[in-house]
């Protein structure tokens, strides 16, 4: 008989015991691959989510950050000369307020919405349509502010392509004073960074500045470019050589900032869990291994008389230990992925937060981390139950078994 | 001369203990040859079943010299010990000590399996062991099955799964009644006369009436032969 199958018989022959400790494995285990998924997750979809977007280069004013952006100086100028440059394929201003929202007729203080402004080109990336059209490329004189607004508010205030709202923007920090302008919706569209329970609608620079009553400079806080296949550094560095004032950032630095920043929480959150985890496991398997060897040190001791090596006794107990550990943590892959997925529904509502953004996000190589994490606790946690069962002296322990 | 299977010269034992050293071998010589059938009897503590560890290189002595076969035992390494005691000594022990997990059968097989054997052999010797101890027709059943007679007759073909030299049996009849300790006993007369040397340590004078050799212990010193 295989060590492996003396593990087995010996496993199956306490089931109950056998049993809970699978399931405790199970738990822990589950707990581990969510901490795995949770490390970077966030990283992972947070990179979908702005390649989803379609740029690959952002630029933004030196002071500020990407979250909390300032307004670029003289934007419409700088839009003319990126867009020149032989390595850029697109861009598309970005500038954001906060505005209230009225449907004619309809009672009330209104919608407290998110407004993006951009030059039209953002569409099918930043957001996507589901009714109607999208953002027109240049503004008609004496038509209404067109306007994407999100399936959200379409349902809420029941309005669909064509529906007449009105618009004033507020002034931070005060009372706004500004006037309501009309706008026309053009269509609803599902936003890609829009959080959960922000309400977001999005017109085009002019808009936002007939809004503001403003001229129509182009005035933004960013400017997403999109770079020809495989120029990303070379415009990125013809744009920052004209504007070294700004601060030019491409897809991959977006991302190292995140990380750096927001996202080390969870890093640190997940890598204290995932080290508690394993703790956790190494303590179950040890503990439930060790009282097994104590329970059977006669057993061990006549195995060890009848000429059985110590390297079987040790493989016995090995064996042991991967099979708590292989069937635990195998049960666990799917628990856990569907406690990621509940506990991803959670955070995803926190205030701020990008409903598309993933906290638990599955990559093959989890599964190849999880267990090599899981086999590596549980060869730690069977190396003293062996050592227990290899260096008992087979004479003493016999006579103690006698006695007992 | 014949080499003998296993010869100790001065053999002794002692064991720190925290009120002192206590010696429970004291200087013991003993010569087993091929042919022996050799009883150990003595009051208890006497050093019996310490001798008995001892000859069974499972324990070593503190003093003295041991040889098996004419390999000098303190010079081997713990693999080449448990080499010898898998492959030319079988042991048999008062509480039988057999796998509870495993059938009388695969009880009997691993050993067998351990010593390298191909999986024809072992079929074959398994069989056959279980049919020489009576218990074909409980192959298939477990210890927790079989009653104290039963399971000392699976330890015993479990001991001779290797064809040893020499039987080294602990008490064998120690847990078991007077009848059934009369099987067993019948049982080593015709394992010592189908060729296999044996030294049994035993409180029961029935036992040991059938040795041909009978050695007396006390204090842990051989007091008679």
């Amino acid at each position: 008989m295989t060590a492996w199958g003396l593990a087995w018989r010996t496993i199956a022959r306490s089931p109950a015991r056998s049993m809970l400790a699978v399931a405790g494995v199970t738990v822990i285990g589950a707990l581990l691959f969510n901490m795995l998924l949770l490390s970077r997750g966030l990283l992972v979809s947070f990179r979908d989510l702005i390649d989803a977007a379609g740029f690959d280069i952002r630029i933004i004013a030196a002071q500020g950050s990407l979250v909390h952006r300032e307004p670029i100086a003289d934007a419409a100028s700088l839009a003319d000369a990126v867009a020149r440059l032989p390595e850029v394929q697109r861009l598309t201003l970005v500038r954001s307020d906060s505005a209230q929202l009225l449907v004619p007729g309809r009672a009330g203080p209104g919608f407290r919405v998110a407004v993006v402004g951009t030059t039209g080109a953002a569409a099918g990336s930043v957001w996507t349509i589901v009714r109607g059209s999208s953002l027109p490329s240049s503004a008609v004189p004496g038509e209404p502010t067109p306007l994407i607004v999100s399936p959200r508010i379409a349902s809420e205030l029941h309005l669909e392509p064509g529906s007449e709202v009105r618009l004033r923007l507020f002034v931070a920090g005060t009372a706004s004073a500004l006037p309501l302008v009309t706008a026309r919706v053009v269509g609803v569209g599902a936003f890609a960074f829009e959080a959960a329970g922000d309400d977001t609608v999005a017109t085009t620079i002019e808009g936002l500045a007939a809004a503001r009553v403003a001229p129509a400079d182009a005035a933004a806080e960013m400017v997403l470019v999109s770079s020809r296949p495989g120029a990303g550094k070379a415009a990125a560095a013809a744009i920052a050589a004209l504007r070294p004032d700004l601060r030019v950032l491409s897809n991959d630095q977006v991302i190292e900032q995140f990380n750096e920043n927001a996202f080390s929480y969870f890093r640190q959150i997940s890598t204290v869990l995932s080290s508690m985890t394993l703790a956790f496991a190494f303590l179950l398997i040890a503990t439930l291994l060790t009282m097994s060897v104590n329970q059977r040190l006669g057993e061990v001791a006549a195995l060890r008389a009848l000429g059985f090596p110590r390297r079987r006794i040790a493989a016995n107990l090995l064996w042991e230990s991967a099979l708590l550990v292989g069937v635990g943590g195998a049960a666990a892959i799917p628990v856990g992925g569907l406690l990621a997925i509940v506990l991803d529904r959670i955070l995803r509502q926190m205030p701020g937060v990008p409903t598309r953004l993933h906290f638990f996000v599955f990559e093959p190589r989890t599964l190849v981390l999880h267990a090599a994490l899981l086999g590596a606790t549980g060869v730690l946690a069977a190396l003293y139950p062996i050592w227990l069962a290899t260096r008992l002296p087979i004479a003493a322990t016999l006579r103690r078994e006698i006695l007992s | 001369m014949n080499t003998p299977i296993i010869e100790g010269r001065g053999l002794t034992r002692s064991f720190a203990m925290p009120a002192g050293v206590v010696t429970a071998l004291g200087e013991v010589s003993i010569r087993v040859d091929a042919v022996d059938y050799v009883a150990i009897t003595g009051p208890s503590g006497c050093g019996k079943s310490t001798l008995l560890h001892i000859l069974g290189c499972v324990d070593q002595a503190s003093a003295g010299s041991l040889a098996f076969e004419g390999r000098e035992v303190g010079a081997l390494t713990e693999s080449e010990r448990s080499r010898i005691r898998l492959t030319r000594i079988g042991f048999v022990f008062q509480r039988f000590f057999l796998l509870p997990m495993l059938t009388a059968w695969e009880n009997v097989e691993l050993p067998q399996a351990e010593a390298g054997s191909t999986k024809a052999d072992r079929r074959a010797r398994t069989g056959e062991l279980l049919d020489y101890v009576g218990l074909t027709d409980r192959r298939d059943h477990r210890p927790a099955q079989l009653s104290g007679g039963e399971m000392q007759r699976v330890a015993i073909a479990r001991a001779l799964a290797n064809r040893p030299a020499l039987l080294l049996a602990d008490e064998p009849t120690g847990e078991l009644d007077e009848e059934t300790g009369a099987q067993i006993a019948t049982l080593f007369d015709r394992v010592h006369r189908d060729g296999t040397a044996i030294v049994v340590v035993t409180h029961n004078p029935a036992v040991a009436a059938r040795a041909g050799r009978h050695l007396v212990m006390k204090s842990g010193r051989v007091i008679s032969t």
